[in-house]
């Protein structure tokens, strides 16, 4: 599903992010990436949904390789990964509702399929009743569940969550983390989810890949990652 | 499928009205280009006018040496002028003929009693030829080569000043050209900082469109729409301008400008073919600025 194979990463201002990383995922796996600031994990997620190009090696997702894609076919790459952010991202003048049915008016899905398809993802997140609520109204673990049904509405092989627990606190974080597990397992979504939040790695127990200065420290099958040095 | 069509138009009248100061200004900008360039038409498709009308109604004439003017003279005189490349007619006019065209220009009886000795026998005047061109611009050529055929004794055309008139105001035009293009590549700049604050305002909006896989196109178009409508828009008073200033003119002038040989172009369907060539001018300005805009944008990220 996700093959990266000696990847190199250097900005262009002169920056190294990441050396020679190998790292392969299977569908359906649901994979935590670990690591201090700085130590390539936004990078990494910036190769994989095609905003970055590895400097050398290959980053290949679904079979497609992400780096050599043109710059007009980054879009339709796009609608193979669902991304969802630390800070939600969701648009405050549309409601729930219409937030997620826009991801899918993108791509130009009919409207009755959309109809059908919010109204699925709505329910599997749990807000079913929540359609017509704007984002400031929900809590912040109501506005992940949004971004996260928005995010799969599409029915992406691969969700890529970046912090997605960042803003929230523990009991909302074991919300999501239900949720993305609910996901993974009901869809066969491949996961890939970077946190720094240890007690998540620790209590919700996955494959955990480290990284370290742009290197991969760890890759520990079992996860549960304890020692960490800052 | 009708929904895609009219999804970037409403969002581009959306943001239209959402930066409405903005898209105020860019769209003066557009109108102080196309009054510019409605000058320029106007004040180009009447200079091509009046030279047509000028070019076709000068002639040449040659006149013939006395001693050259037997019938086998002046028909080798005749062949040689219609050989020429570029000559249209060639109309011969005798002494008699020239002598009594000269009669008639004056209106006085006694004036005309008064030239009465010289007919006939003591005719000063030459035989001539009339000779007219093709196009305008091969007069000068034309006399030159008639002039050396021999026995012809002089070459004239009429309106060398004319001639002159029309060169000045076709370097005018040039000059009123380049004016207008450059004000154009003003406008399309000022349209594109307009769209780009547009798209400033929506950056977030568009992040999460590409999250989500949304192409380009599907990205661009509304900003695309919203040019064009600023572009229309600017387009108003121009429209206005060269239809009620033009026909104003007209009226103020009676259709021509110091003679008769600078008639204007008749108002009707003149002003309505300037206007939409304005409206077009304005939303292709529009449509260039905010492309411009909006893939600068684009490729900026992947």
């Amino acid at each position: 599903m996700i093959e990266i194979s000696h990847v190199y990463k250097k900005y262009k201002n002169g920056v190294n992010a990441l050396y020679d990383i190998n790292l392969s995922v299977d569908q359906g796996e649901f994979v935590y990436i670990i690591g201090p600031t700085g130590s390539g994990k936004s990078t990494l997620i910036k190769l994989l949904d095609g905003e970055e190009i590895p400097t050398k090696g290959s980053v290949r997702v679904v079979g497609i390789d992400v780096g050599k894609l043109r710059h007009s076919k980054v879009p339709v790459y796009r609608r193979n990964i669902g991304v969802v952010f630390q800070d939600f991202k969701l648009l405050p003048s549309k409601t729930v509702f219409e937030n997620i049915s826009y991801a899918l008016e993108v791509i130009n899905m009919k409207k009755d399929l959309i109809r059908r398809r919010v109204r699925e993802v709505m329910n599997l997140v749990g807000l079913d009743d929540k359609g017509n609520s704007f984002p400031h109204e929900l809590s912040g673990g109501q506005q992940q569940r949004v971004a996260v049904a928005r995010a799969i509405a599409n029915r992406p092989k691969v969700l890529i969550a970046d912090e997605p627990t960042g803003n929230l606190d523990p009991a909302m974080s074991d919300e999501i983390m239900a949720l993305l597990d609910k996901i993974n397992r009901e869809y066969g979504t491949t996961i890939l989810m970077v946190t720094h939040d240890l007690t998540i790695v620790n209590r919700h127990r996955k494959r955990t890949v480290c990284l370290e200065h742009g290197h991969i420290a760890a890759d520990l099958e079992e996860g549960g990652y304890v020692q960490h040095d800052q | 499928m009708i929904s895609s069509i009219w999804r970037p138009i409403k969002e581009g009248f959306r943001g239209v009205f959402r930066h409405g100061a903005m898209s105020i200004s860019a769209a003066i900008a557009v109108t102080l280009t196309l009054i510019i360039i409605s000058l320029f038409l106007i004040f180009t498709l009447n200079v091509n006018k009046f030279t047509q009308g000028i070019e076709q109604s000068v002639q040449i004439s040659a006149t013939v040496a006395y001693g050259r003017e037997s019938a086998e003279e002046e028909d080798r005189i005749s062949l040689a002028i219609q050989n020429i490349e570029g000559v249209d007619t060639v109309k011969y006019s005798s002494k008699a003929d020239e002598f009594q065209y000269y009669l008639d220009s004056f209106s006085d009886e006694k004036t005309r009693e008064a030239f009465r000795p010289f007919e006939g026998e003591n005719n000063p005047m030459h035989d001539a030829f009339y000779v007219t061109v093709k196009d305008g611009k091969m007069l000068e050529s034309v006399a030159k080569q008639i002039e050396e055929i021999d026995g012809v004794e002089s070459v004239n055309f009429g309106g060398s000043s004319a001639v002159a008139l029309i060169q000045m105001l076709r370097s005018i035009r040039v000059g009123g050209g380049i004016l207008a293009l450059a004000l154009s590549v003003l406008a399309v700049f000022l349209i594109q900082n307009t769209i780009k604050l547009t798209i400033m305002a929506r950056a977030d909006e568009i992040a999460i469109m590409r999250n989500v896989g949304a192409r380009n196109g599907f990205i661009r178009s509304p900003f695309l729409v919203e040019g064009v409508i600023i572009g229309a828009i600017g387009a108003i008073i121009p429209i206005l301008f060269t239809i009620y200033g033009y026909k104003y003119v007209y009226k103020l002038t009676g259709g021509y400008l110091i003679s008769a040989m600078f008639r204007l172009i008749e108002p009707e369907p003149f002003v309505r073919q300037i206007s939409l060539a304005l409206l077009l001018i304005g939303m292709v300005v529009g449509l260039i600025g905010s492309f411009f805009s909006v893939t600068r944008y684009l490729r900026w990220k992947r």
